[in-house]
This record gives C-alpha cells, structure tokens and sequence, in this order.
C-alpha cells in the first residue's frame, strides 16, 4: 500500500481520539463538490445532470472553508465537476494544505499541464492529483465518452510528477472490466511512476446514461478476486487493503454512509455522496437528522444492496484497522506482505 | 438510460391521485427546471433541489432560472408545479457516442473491408 506514513499516523490518531471521546459517528473524508460543472459527459455519471444555470454556479471558498471547518475530516476529496475548471481551485487548495488537511484533487487532467503550467498549485505532502482513469487507452476513452482523453490525462501526469507532485490515479469499473486489461493498466500506471491507485466498482446513479454496465456484488467479487489474485508488488494502491479484501469477497463489511459526507451548492447531501435524497443546511443537522438506519446492506434498501462503493466502505474498513486487533492485524499483513 | 420515461412537459393536476407531496417529490428528482406556481398566483422558474417535510412547516428549495435563490417556499403556498423546462438527464448519450464511433469506425473503412 502507498499511503504516506504521515497520513496513515493524522488517521489513526483521528480515529482514536474520535472513538476516545466516545463518537461513533464521524466523517473520514469530506468530498467537496465547489461546482458540477465538467468538461466530460461519462457514460457511467451521474453527478451533473443539470440545468445551464446551476452548472454556472459554484461554491465561493469561503463557502468551502466553512464546511471544512465544520466537518473536522482529516481529508478532502475535491471532486466535481471537473474541479479545475473551479476558478479558484489554485486558493481553495492553498488554503486547505494550510490549515494542514490531506487534499484529493479528483481530476480527469484534462486541464492540469495547463493549470500546472501557470502555477495555481506547489508540491506538498498534503496535496495529492487524484487522476481519473478507467483503465488502459481503450476502455478509459469508452467510458468518457471521448477519444484521447486517455493520452491528455497521461500528459498531465507526467508534468505533474515531474514537478514533483503527488498523484494517484482513482478507476471506476463496470462489468465489461478486464481483469488481464486491468493488470496491465495496473502495470502502466505504476510505470508512469504514480504513487498508488484507487479502485472503485460503480454505482448505478439512475440518472447515468448509461445502465447496462453496473457491476452487481457478486461480479464484484468475482472481477476483484480475478484482479487482485496475485498482486505484484510493485503495484501500488492508495487505499485500505481491507476495502480491497471486500471488493474480493473476503471481508463483509456494512455500509458508513456518514464517513465521507458531501458537500456542495445544495448544501450537505443525504445520506451519502451517491444517493440524492435531500439536503440538510449544516453538518450538525446532517449528522443529527438522517435517518441512517434506513441505509447500507442490512437496512434491505433497495438502493444500498449492490452497492460496494468506496465512499461508503472504505471509512468502515479504515475503522476496522484502528478500532480491532483483527482488523490491525490483516491491514499489518497486508501492508508488509502485499497479498490481499 | 432508464426506461423510465420523462417527466419533462408533465404538468400534474394537484389532487387525491397525485397529491402535493407526490408531485414535490417528482420535482425534487426531475433534472431539470419546473414552474412553481404559487397560490396567489405568481409563478417561479427554476431548479428545485431539496424538500423537507420532516419540520412543522414542510418547504421545498430552489434556485431560479434568472439567478437568485437559494429560496425556500412553504408547501402550503404552492398551488402547482408544472415540468416545463428540458430533463437534462434524459436522452440516450451513451449509446448516442456508441452509434457515432461506429458510425466514423465505418467512415473509415475501406471499401469492401
């Protein structure tokens, strides 16, 4: 696994005083929508479906700040939208590697050379480009919907990490994935010299265009164990390998759909970052009046049944690490073998 | 895409069979403009994105088309809601993409290939 020592220490630490103090529940990562606004229309999207006019607004930072504040995460994931084409993403990222939080810039790096080149961002160990890549040339332009994204993401990457930026990449698989396709992506991202990969299934949003290729659980299962069978170990992801393991069939683990809470122009969304079903005017409120027992696997949710997002399982599997022996134990495992 | 059909040009009649709440929360899932029209007639254009109606005074939330909001209107004064502007999440895009790559893959090739 790659995530810096630094990292791994501001989350346990987090986690811990979280629990010490009693909390069960607490946000992880913040995701931070500044704007819905992108530059693709992916097939498997469902997050700006929208009319012109709210595509045209975006969050102020002070907008942002605010509920950086107010949610305390240790982490912020800046998605979108595409992220940089936010006017002042340059500020926003100053100002939140400032106040010391772990940024995730999720970009399609069509425009980072770009913004790279006219020096909104500086190098830092809290700052990370989260590149979106679905896979190798082929399947990444498919599933943008768009011809030679894959080789402007590419380019992006490489002045990003020449200038001596973090970044990973984070892929969303569908049931047409490869599994020999995507170890061989695996091989070429770690080739570019990227730090780690994040991988997801997809969720069915019922407003992606696309509905015929969400992965069900047990394809899930079945494509992660075919992928991740025999890591190599230079293969190197950015995420817990316990979320791995469950992609794989080999942990259960129920759904936190408040670890890595949302916020954006609606104000902060219920109950998680893939399901819209209203908005609440603060954090507290969110926390304090969604129904949560209605989500996640066990609730017999429709929605939540098949779904195995990170958004809503990797904060489980993270607190598994910090809050078990067992869940210590295999993360320790894992981390120092490189099997999953 | 969904099967589903579009609810854009809908314009539901508030009654027993599609109550005020029922048509709320059609709006709250449509992706595109609606015209709130209010009792005294006056009517809103714009994006509807929340409702509420876990509080004493159930409210729906709306940034209008021309700029302002976010605005906040009380169930009780909504008469109607009419779906009028373009469902932006409807269409067939993905396989619109599909059918025009083929279409320049065939473009492409050479004749009789």
């Amino acid at each position: 696994m790659s995530v810096p020592v630094s990292q791994m220490w501001t989350v346990a630490t987090y986690v811990l005083g979280q629990r010490l103090r009693g909390n069960t529940r607490y946000p992880l990562v913040l995701m931070l929508e500044p704007l819905f606004r992108c530059n693709l229309a992916c097939a498997g999207c469902g997050k700006i479906q929208y009319p012109g006019h709210v595509l045209r607004k975006h969050l102020s930072v002070e907008q942002c700040l605010a509920a950086v504040e107010e949610c305390g995460a240790p982490m912020v994931s800046i998605p979108g939208g595409e992220p940089l084409m936010y006017p002042e993403i340059g500020r926003l990222v100053k100002e939140l590697v400032a106040r010391r939080k772990y940024v995730y810039l999720c970009t399609n790096a069509i425009l980072l050379k770009e913004k790279l080149e006219a020096g909104l961002f500086t190098p830092s160990k809290y700052l990370s480009f989260s590149v979106h890549m679905d896979g190798l040339k082929q399947e990444h332009d498919e599933a943008v919907c768009r011809d030679g994204v894959f080789d402007q993401a590419v380019e992006g990457m490489k002045e990003a990490l020449r200038r001596g930026f973090r970044v990973t990449t984070n892929t969303t698989l569908f049931d047409n994935a490869s599994p020999i396709r995507m170890q061989m992506f695996f091989d070429e991202m770690m080739d570019l010299g990227v730090e780690g990969m994040m991988l997801s299934p997809g969720y069915s949003y019922s407003k992606a265009p696309d509905q015929e290729h969400f992965l069900r659980r047990q394809k899930t299962n079945e494509l992660f164990s075919k992928m991740l069978e025999n890591p190599k170990k230079r293969w190197k992801f950015n995420q817990s390998p316990l979320f791995l393991q469950f992609l794989m069939g080999k942990q259960d683990f129920e759904c936190t759909p408040w670890g890595n809470p949302t916020y954006n122009l609606f104000g902060w969304q219920r109950p998680c970052y893939l399901l819209q079903e209203g908005y609440a005017p603060t954090f507290k409120e969110l926390m304090e009046t969604t129904r949560w027992e209605e989500y996640g696997r066990r609730s017999g949710n429709d929605k939540c049944q098949d779904c195995m997002v990170h958004c809503g399982h990797e904060p489980t599997a993270v607190n598994h690490t910090f809050t078990s022996w067992k869940g210590f134990r295999d993360t320790v495992a894992a981390t120092v073998t490189g099997r999953l | 895409m969904s099967e589903e059909k579009s609810l854009e040009g809908w314009t539901p009649e508030i009654s027993d069979a599609a109550t005020l709440a029922e048509v709320v929360d059609r709006a709250f899932d449509y992706r595109g403009d609606v015209t709130v029209v209010l009792q005294d007639g006056r009517e809103l254009i714009g994006y509807l994105f929340n409702r509420n109606r876990d509080v004493a005074e159930p409210f729906v939330q709306m940034f209008e088309r021309e700029g302002s909001g976010p605005s906040s209107i009380p169930y009780a004064r909504i008469r109607a809601i009419r779906f009028t502007g373009k469902d932006t999440a409807a269409g067939n895009s993905y396989a619109a993409w599909l059918r025009g790559k083929e279409a320049a893959k065939a473009a492409s090739s050479p004749p009789g290939a």
